[in-house]
């Protein structure tokens, strides 16, 4: 009801707000987009993968802080175009792309390699793709014409864990040692969903979600699986008098 | 409100911006009318609904039963409380009724002697409504999901249908025969529809999650198929390439302007796509839930600014701003899933049925007139009344 009394009164008193409205919009929301980035950054534990991986980050946790797709959708391209941040397909879901900022991916990278062989392969990979290169897959055309690798040098990136099969001659671009994250992720998610399932009448406060114990399956933190379900649509949100309500959505293939 | 009369009443603003705000305002506070209401005539659930264009006074249904009703919306019983009366069925007792489900039924678009009706029966009839019998009917090898009769056309009379076939057959209404059959997707067709803009241009909609635009003017195939990623091919696997969503189309509809085409399918997405080249907005609605396996009917209002999209998703409509794709509310009163929803654009009403048999109207809300305003109104006119008796004014 809220939003529909606002948009009437939009409707009616157009011209005003939207001078004033315009200039604040554009200014604010990259830094936005940037702000929310670092802070689902720091809900991401980094200690669990003994520091092997950067901090990963879901675009649809995006969706559960913002409430214009449309607009935070249109940010996260504008940073992939400026080399900031890097887009991966993580498989299980064709809908979940995984974001890592640039500068995070290229540390932690090299870090693994350092001291094997395919360093330097990896390096070159590397430098061909921050500034530039926003694809999420690239086939054997590319990857031969374009940015002069050989067949065996190839197959070193896909040793190091930076390129993965996709089909016969294609590669998806991937996070090394990621598999492991993907694990986790999956079973927490089911956990909290769970949680939330058999919660009397399937719906839970946000707040008291937060504060219950987690599991063992969950390995993340509460709140980093609770920006995802909300963002997934996985469980509706229901605004209520004494804060957000969580109520698991039926139909779900999870 | 006042200063947008004045606007117009001085000429600072166009004529069209009130009546657009106004439209807009009116769609906003959809509701369910307890004054509003529509004949129970459906024995089963109602899959399909269509208002004439030219006066937008009578509506058609087709229930999953076969049976096909007509509705009068007028009210001219000059009282608020109003039931839209049945004029005519088409009902089991008729000799022609369809065997099985009519899944679409269409008024012809230049007048209401005619509505043509498709059924799961495999048939498509063409009917007469001063006597309710079929003037023509057209054969098919499989179930007809749906039909479409271009709402532009001057100069051709053609029926796009698309059955349980990969091909889209298109119909002929002045010679009745099937002239012409258009060849490209590998699914069944779920959906078709005609551009209101241009009459030579049609978009189907299959469950091999493509959607083909053609120009039935020329002989070889489809213009473009839509393709979600616009053309980036590394977003996704590769047998995914070149499709338009990651499951079965399953609904389609132009926005009024013919500009924009809107498609739903069963990977809960909806998507906007520009209709001359095919290229994705990339507006993003959210998870639409979309669990139909036949077509989905749903409609986009009409003078409007921002125009709205209502879908039906389950057991309630969804309303979506068309293009800022944010939710703006879900309109909830049907006891079980919606099938279908029409947008009356004179009245700013939206009709929707669905599997409980019920037709609701949601009417946009009057403003409530305020209390003290009302008693210093009559208070007012008693005076006027009273002045005019007393100098002989009767």
């Amino acid at each position: 009801m809220n939003r529909k009394r606002a948009l009437i009164a939009d409707t009616f008193c157009l011209t005003k707000r939207r001078r004033c409205a315009a200039d604040s919009v554009t200014g604010e929301s990259q830094a936005d987009i940037r702000s929310s980035l670092q802070y689902l950054v720091t809900l991401f534990s980094r200690k669990l993968f003994n520091d092997s991986l950067p901090p990963v980050v879901l675009k649809h946790q995006l969706y559960s802080l913002h409430n214009d797709k449309t607009s935070v959708d249109k940010q996260v391209n504008e940073l992939r175009e400026t080399g900031e941040l890097l887009m991966f397909q993580l498989g299980f879901d064709s809908e979940a792309f995984a974001l890592v900022f640039a500068e995070d991916f290229r540390a932690k990278v090299l870090q693994g390699e350092a001291g094997r062989g395919t360093l330097g392969t990896v390096e070159k990979f590397l430098a061909k793709l921050i500034p530039s290169c926003s694809d999420l897959s690239f086939n054997k055309e590319k990857m031969l014409k374009e940015f002069l690798f050989t067949d065996s040098e190839i197959t070193q990136l896909v040793k190091s864990g930076v390129l993965t099969v996709r089909d016969a001659g294609s590669w998806w671009l991937s996070i090394p040692n990621s598999g492991k994250f993907i694990k986790y992720f999956i079973k927490g998610r089911k956990a909290v969903l769970g949680m939330v399932k058999k919660s009397k009448y399937g719906e839970i406060l946000q707040t008291e979600l937060e504060g219950r114990r987690t599991t063992s399956q969950v390995k993340f933190q509460m709140k980093y699986h609770i920006h995802d379900i909300i963002g997934a649509e996985l469980v509706e949100c229901i605004q209520t008098t004494s804060g957000t309500l969580l109520r698991y959505v039926d139909g779900n293939v999870n | 409100m006042l200063s947008f009369l004045y606007a117009r009443q001085s000429g600072l603003d166009d004529p069209v911006r009130l009546r657009r705000a106004e439209s807009t305002r009116r769609v906003l506070s959809l509701e369910l009318n307890h004054n509003r209401d529509v004949d129970r005539i459906h024995g089963n659930g109602i899959n399909t609904l269509d208002i004439e264009v030219i006066d937008g006074r009578y509506m058609l249904s087709g229930g999953s039963d076969g049976v096909i009703v007509i509705y009068d919306l007028e009210n001219n019983s000059k009282k608020p409380q109003y039931t839209c009366k049945a004029i005519c069925t088409v009902g089991r007792s008729s000799r022609h009724v369809h065997k099985f489900s009519v899944e679409t039924v269409q008024w012809y678009p230049h007048d209401t002697g005619m509505f043509v009706s498709s059924s799961f029966d495999k048939t498509m009839k063409v009917w007469d409504t001063e006597t309710l019998k079929p003037a023509e009917e057209f054969q098919f090898d499989g179930n007809v999901y749906c039909h479409h009769m271009s709402p532009v056309a001057r100069k051709h009379s053609l029926v796009a249908v698309g059955t349980k076939d990969p091909k889209v057959q298109l119909c002929d209404l002045k010679s009745g025969s099937r002239i012409h059959i258009l060849q490209g997707h590998r699914g069944e067709i779920l959906s078709v529809r005609w551009s209101p803009r241009y009459d030579h241009i049609l978009a189907t909609a299959s469950t091999d999650s493509r959607v083909h635009i053609w120009d039935v003017r020329r002989a070889s195939g489809s213009l473009f198929t839509l393709d979600q990623h616009n053309g980036d091919k590394s977003k996704t696997s590769s047998e995914a390439v070149n499709t338009a969503h990651n499951g079965r189309v399953n609904g389609l509809c132009f926005t009024a302007d013919g500009l924009h085409l809107l498609t739903t399918g069963t990977d809960d997405r909806m998507r906007l796509w520009n209709s001359a080249t095919g290229e994705n907005t990339l507006v993003n609605y959210g998870k639409v839930v979309n669990e139909s396996r036949k077509g989905l009917k749903f409609t986009v209002s009409r003078g409007c600014s921002p125009e709205f999209v209502f879908v039906p998703c389950g057991s309630s409509v969804a309303v979506y701003g068309l293009h800022s794709g944010e939710l703006i509310t879900m309109l909830r009163g049907h006891y079980n899933n919606v099938d279908c929803c029409e947008f009356h654009p004179d009245y700013q009403e939206l009709y929707s049925g669905g599997k409980d048999c019920n037709i609701l109207a949601w009417v946009p809300v009057l403003r409530q007139p305020d209390i003290e305003d009302e008693e210093t109104n009559s208070k007012r006119v008693k005076h006027c009344l009273y002045l005019y008796r007393s100098a002989g004014l009767d």
